[in-house]
């Protein structure tokens, strides 16, 4: 098959393919999806998502099963953002001492669940940490003093350390008779610090929008200390485009993650599977007899094994990793597109040009790969494209019990954690509807693709 | 006594594809009268097929009627409703034998439910009345009664030809129109079918309407040959007017001629037609053989002829030929 | 001719079967000694821990001893192959044992018995969501190839892409989360509320329980079957005997019921015959989702417990009807399609 051949099939191939719109969205899709692995890096908030998914570390400071951010379009009473302060004025105080102050434009009426100062830093820093309100009053909530850092992460957090500030603030502001109830409330050091700070306040606090300033005023004396990276970190109650599941991960960053992992399981299992399946259904056609009885009979064992069931035991005893996932599913999927070239070979194989091929003196493999391949080779490619989905769907299966690779993150893998954490039982839609969907995407962009091309690429039907 | 029994006025059939309209028939007239048989000759895609199931107001999809009429009895079968055509023209009063009778059993039924369906569809009559009338035209056409509990795989194909040929006469049509009815089989079986078919002819006074492009065949059992070409006729004229000693008039009809082997002459060097068949979504103007006549001038390249009569019972559709 | 032919099938198809029982019990016994093997180890360790007194050479010693010994006892020593083989054995004379952990309803042990007490179960809402699949299939299929590229034919064709990707155990979950506990109009999941109505109620009350994973079950499965029948139909409509009945004056039902769906019912019957066994087995996520205790949800406890015995019971039954099945649609064949004769005939 010279180049120039290939090029005048494919370009008549996509003249076809352009009027398939279905085809065409497929396509777009797929490319997106792409896209969407190369730029990952880029794309997701927390970059190290896939390699350090099951590290708690890395998700300590995110709110744990919150909504995703813009579920605030949507109710009335707005609950706070997660954010991030990084941005801050550096004023210099008294000799020694240095003021970063982070601006925060809060409209919320839901407070956040906390919020946290973090840096790193080494030596010895006292800190004070004051927030200005926007009704004029400056509220110290939390003095602390670093001791002997060596360049390490330090994470403070309102909610703990700022305790005890906070229900003083709230207790010169309350009226003296709701003191005792103060103790019991369920109201924390966020809601004191967003809130009107006015009677009643234990009766149900009325949220303070306006312009906060966070001042993190840190002390220089010793002459090793020295502090970066200071932010602010707000543990808001929504979060990210998908929220967070009940271990504080992203779930964007999770989802996109899976993806290319599911790009992978699904492309390579389907195109060696469909591969090894055409050729096996050629070489059966073409040498016949006793070859294809025994070929015929090795099929017949293949397609009666069931495939969930066993990839459950092997998954099961041999913890897999995704590498053996996918050759186990190549073990079962090769045998998709057997009969169907098998048919397609036996009409090849009578045709009068093989007879003038073997008549000329043309070997096995020649006739194989020089006449017989090129023919089904388009055929196939809309079999690959339409096994995708199915495996992907079995990885996701295995993974959903459990017994899936555990270095990685697949969609069926969240899913198994959203279940074993009751998420359905919950409400925690954003952690079960966006993995699930994308696999339903996937698994209709390869439909499309595969059913398009298989309407022009099949050589039998007529009408469509 | 001789009557027309049809009438093609005119007949426009295209079939509109996405790629355009191909005008597989385009202003096609003439007249058939009982116990005769016409010819239908031409390359593929002269649209000779398309006129036998286009006479049936069948055309296969995406065809549709663009004009004319088709008269049979006298009467316009157009624009007719689909029920009206079922119960009193189709089967009825013209029927078909179609192309490669290999394919046209049902393979699930047994020969004789498909008869007797066909029958009891046109016909009230009880069980024993029309397997009786199965069994009759199945003697007709040389065939066991039994046959009817067969089927169709396991009959051979000169078998099954016979079958349909006695499906399309039992209900005593007028017309019968043969598509290619011998081209997939050997010759001998041919020889049988077509002397079957001549005996049936003059038993049941049919006529026939003979479509195929073996000109040999055609000679022998059309009594007037009708030359079709891009969708248009050519020439239409009786048996000796087109194989006569003074030979056919339209250019075409000649190449045909020419190009068919002779038996008994001594063959030099193959003849045959330069060129494809024309395309018929936008056909060559003037006269749609021009550029592979051999006779071309001027006139042929602008102007397209119409078929005029150049002798009596002879009508051609060239300009040389008005001459 | 047809008798030897039948012979010959037959025991073809036994010997698959087989074949395939040997196979998972040589899978299963790689489970069982894996995860066994794994708890001697556990257990030696758990001993030689207690042991205080000892010197190193001696607690060694006493961890080989003790390992042999517990080998013996679970019967780790005996040749793999004739582990297999005697397991494989069993399972093909239907002696399925008991099970160690698992108990019917009425608390008993005998695989036999909890086997056939998921089965109807797994069957009741899976072949019956078969059963209403092939016939709306197929009257989707019909009514597509009568208007091929109209407007309910692209449609349904583009629903059917749309679901071809999507896990039915998903669906279930979004349906749940919807249906259960959104709008709270059908129960979470098992066969039966509790406490158990009596009578018609019990019957209601079962089939209150199926809606939902019926339902969701439909909502896939349906499109791409009417796709299939669809393009068989289609197929046989643009061939010439139709087009022949046509010209013969047969009336346009009679064409497509008669003559159209004769000829489409071999690979039809074939494929709803196949999808029908293949639904016994149940779905082993589907029915956890739904908490639905039949075969595919035993399968799954099974496998958590290491009981092979259930999970090779489970699988004999599963597969032992489908190749039956496979064997039954090869003699029949005949019947269905006249031009196939099996064995040869004149």
């Amino acid at each position: 098959m010279k180049l120039e051949d290939a090029a005048y099939r494919l370009r008549e191939f996509w003249g076809e393919f352009r009027k398939e719109t279905n085809g065409l969205v497929g396509l777009g899709i797929l490319v997106a999806a792409i896209l969407a692995v190369v730029l990952e890096p880029w794309i997701l908030p927390f970059p190290e998502a896939s390699s350090r998914w099951r590290d708690i570390t890395y998700w300590q400071d995110n709110s744990k099963s919150a909504p995703p951010a813009w579920t605030n379009l949507f109710t009335s009473r707005k609950s706070a953002v997660a954010l991030t302060l990084w941005d801050s004025r550096i004023e210099d105080r008294n000799p020694g001492e240095k003021a970063y102050i982070f601006s925060y434009d809060y409209s919320f009426s839901r407070a956040p669940y906390d919020l946290l100062v973090r840096g790193e830093g080494s030596g010895t820093i006292p800190l004070t940490v004051t927030v200005r309100r926007p009704d004029g009053n400056a509220v110290e909530i939390i003095r602390y003093v670093l001791q002997d850092l060596a360049g390490q992460t330090f994470r403070l957090s309102f909610a703990n350390e700022g305790r005890s500030n906070a229900l003083e603030f709230l207790r010169r502001a309350e009226r003296p008779e709701n003191s005792s109830l103060i103790a019991t409330m369920s109201y924390g050091v966020p809601e004191i610090l967003f809130s009107k700070a006015e009677p009643d306040f234990v009766k149900g606090p009325k949220p303070l929008t306006g312009r906060y300033e966070i001042e993190v005023t840190a002390g220089f004396t010793d002459a090793r200390a020295s502090l970066e990276h200071l932010e602010i970190v707000v543990v808001g109650r929504v979060s990210g485009i998908l929220g967070t599941d009940s271990m504080k991960r992203d779930i964007f960053s999770g989802v996109v993650a899976g993806l290319k992992w599911a790009l992978l399981i699904g492309l390579l299992t389907s195109i060696v599977s469909v591969l090894v399946g055409v050729f096996y259904g050629i070489t059966a056609a073409y040498f016949g007899g006793r070859v294809d009885s025994v070929l015929m009979l090795i099929f017949d064992y293949f397609i009666s094994l069931p495939v969930l069931p066993i990839l459950i035991v092997f998954s099961a005893v041999y913890k897999p990793s995704i590498w053996t996932i996918i050759a186990a599913l190549i073990l079962f999927f090769w045998v998709g597109p057997v009969k169907t070239v098998r048919s397609m070979a036996l009409q090849i194989k009578e045709e009068t040009y093989i007879e003038a091929a073997k008549a000329l003196g043309a070997g096995h493999g020649r006739i194989i790969f020089r006449h017989m391949a090129p023919l089904l080779i388009p055929y196939s490619f809309a079999s690959m494209a339409l096994a995708v989905p199915g495996a992907i769907v079995y990885e996701s299966s295995v993974s959903l019990l459990g017994l899936g690779d555990a270095t990685i993150v697949t969609w069926g893998q969240i899913l198994h954690d959203a279940l074993g954490s009751g998420a359905v039982l919950s409400g925690l839609w954003w952690w079960v509807v966006p993995p699930g969907l994308l696999i339903a995407v996937m698994g209709m962009t390869f439909a499309f693709l595969g059913f398009a091309m298989d309407k022009i690429l099949h050589p039998k039907l007529k009408t469509r | 006594m001789s009557e027309t029994i049809l009438q093609v006025k005119n007949l426009k059939l295209y079939y509109h594809t996405s790629k355009g309209a191909v005008k597989a028939l385009d202003d096609v007239s003439f007249d058939l009268k009982t116990g005769e048989t016409l010819g239908l000759v031409g390359e593929s895609g002269c649209g000779k097929t398309t006129m036998g199931t286009g006479l049936l107001r069948m055309p296969s999809p995406p065809g549709r009627y663009e004009g004319g009429q088709i008269l049979v009895e006298g009467r316009d079968i157009l624009p007719l409703p689909e029920r009206e055509i079922r119960k009193d023209i189709r089967w009825e009063k013209v029927s078909m034998v179609f192309q490669g009778a290999m394919n046209c059993l049902t393979p699930v039924y047994t020969i004789g439910k498909q008869m007797m369906e066909t029958l009891q569809e046109h016909r009230s009559m009880d069980k024993a009345e029309a397997q009786d009338l199965i069994k009759e035209y199945l003697g007709y056409v040389g065939l066991p009664a039994d046959v009817t509990s067969r089927y169709p795989h396991e009959l051979s194909g000169g078998m099954k030809q016979r079958v349909v040929i006695a499906t399309a006469l039992f209900l005593k049509p007028r017309l019968v129109i043969l598509d290619e009815p011998t081209t997939a089989l050997d010759v001998i079986v041919q020889a049988q079918i077509i002397n079957l078919l001549k005996k049936l002819k003059k038993t049941f006074d049919l006529s026939f309407i003979f479509i195929t492009h073996d000109l040999a065949l055609e000679a022998e059992v059309s009594d007037r040959i009708c030359v079709m070409y891009a969708g248009k006729i050519a020439e239409l004229g009786t048996n000796e007017q087109i194989y006569g000693r003074s030979g056919p008039a339209h250019p075409y009809t000649e190449r045909l001629l020419a190009a068919t082997p002779r038996l008994r002459r001594k063959v030099e060097s193959l003849s045959f037609i330069p060129g494809t068949p024309p395309d018929l979504i936008t056909p060559p103007e003037g006269c749609r053989f021009h550029p592979r006549c051999h006779k071309v001038y001027d006139r042929c390249r602008v102007e397209e002829p119409p078929v005029r009569e150049i002798e009596p019972g002879h009508l051609a559709a060239c300009w040389r030929c008005f001459e | 001719m047809y008798k030897w032919y039948a012979i010959k099938r037959i025991l073809k198809g036994v010997a698959m079967y087989a074949l395939l029982m040997f196979t998972f019990s040589a899978l299963f016994n790689t489970v069982s000694e894996t995860t066994l093997q794994g708890q001697i180890e556990e257990q030696v360790r758990q001993e030689s821990q207690r042991l205080r007194n000892m010197k190193s050479e001696q607690i060694r010693a006493f961890q080989i001893d003790r390992r042999e010994q517990l080998y013996k006892l679970y019967k780790l020593d005996r040749p793999w192959s004739e582990r297999v083989i005697s397991r494989a054995v069993n399972a093909l004379t239907f002696k399925f044992g008991r099970s160690t952990i698992i108990k019917t309803q009425k608390g008993e042990r005998e695989v036999i018995k909890i086997i056939m007490e998921a089965l109807p179960r797994s069957m009741l809402l899976f072949t019956t969501t078969i059963v209403f699949e092939i016939f709306f299939g197929i009257w989707l299929g019909l009514k597509k190839a009568q208007r091929p590229g109209g407007s309910l034919d692209k449609s349904t064709s583009f629903i059917t892409m749309v679901v071809y990707g999507l896990p039915s155990w998903w669906l279930g979950m979004m349906l749940i989360m919807v249906f259960v506990y959104g709008v709270k109009l059908f129960p979470s999941g098992g066969l039966h509320s509790v406490p158990t109505p009596e009578g018609i109620l019990k019957v209601l009350d079962l089939i209150w329980h199926m809606i939902l994973p019926m339902l969701t079950l439909l909502l896939i499965g349906f499109w791409s079957l009417g796709f299939v029948v669809r393009n068989i139909v289609l197929g046989i409509l643009q061939e010439d005997y139709i087009m022949s009945a046509r010209a013969r004056g047969i009336p346009e039902n009679k064409v497509l019921f008669g003559h159209t769906m004769r000829t489409a019912a071999p690979p039809l019957i074939t494929m709803s015959l196949l999808s029908l066994l293949a639904s016994i087995s149940g779905s082993i996520i589907f029915e956890g989702i739904f908490s639905w205790p039949g075969l595919g949800n035993l399968y799954w406890i099974a496998i958590q417990q290491n009981d092979i015995p259930v999970l090779l019971a489970d699988l004999s039954i599963t597969t032992g009807i489908y190749q039956a099945g496979l064997v039954f649609l090869d003699l029949t064949y005949g019947f269905l399609d006249p031009r196939i004769k099996i064995g040869g005939k004149a």
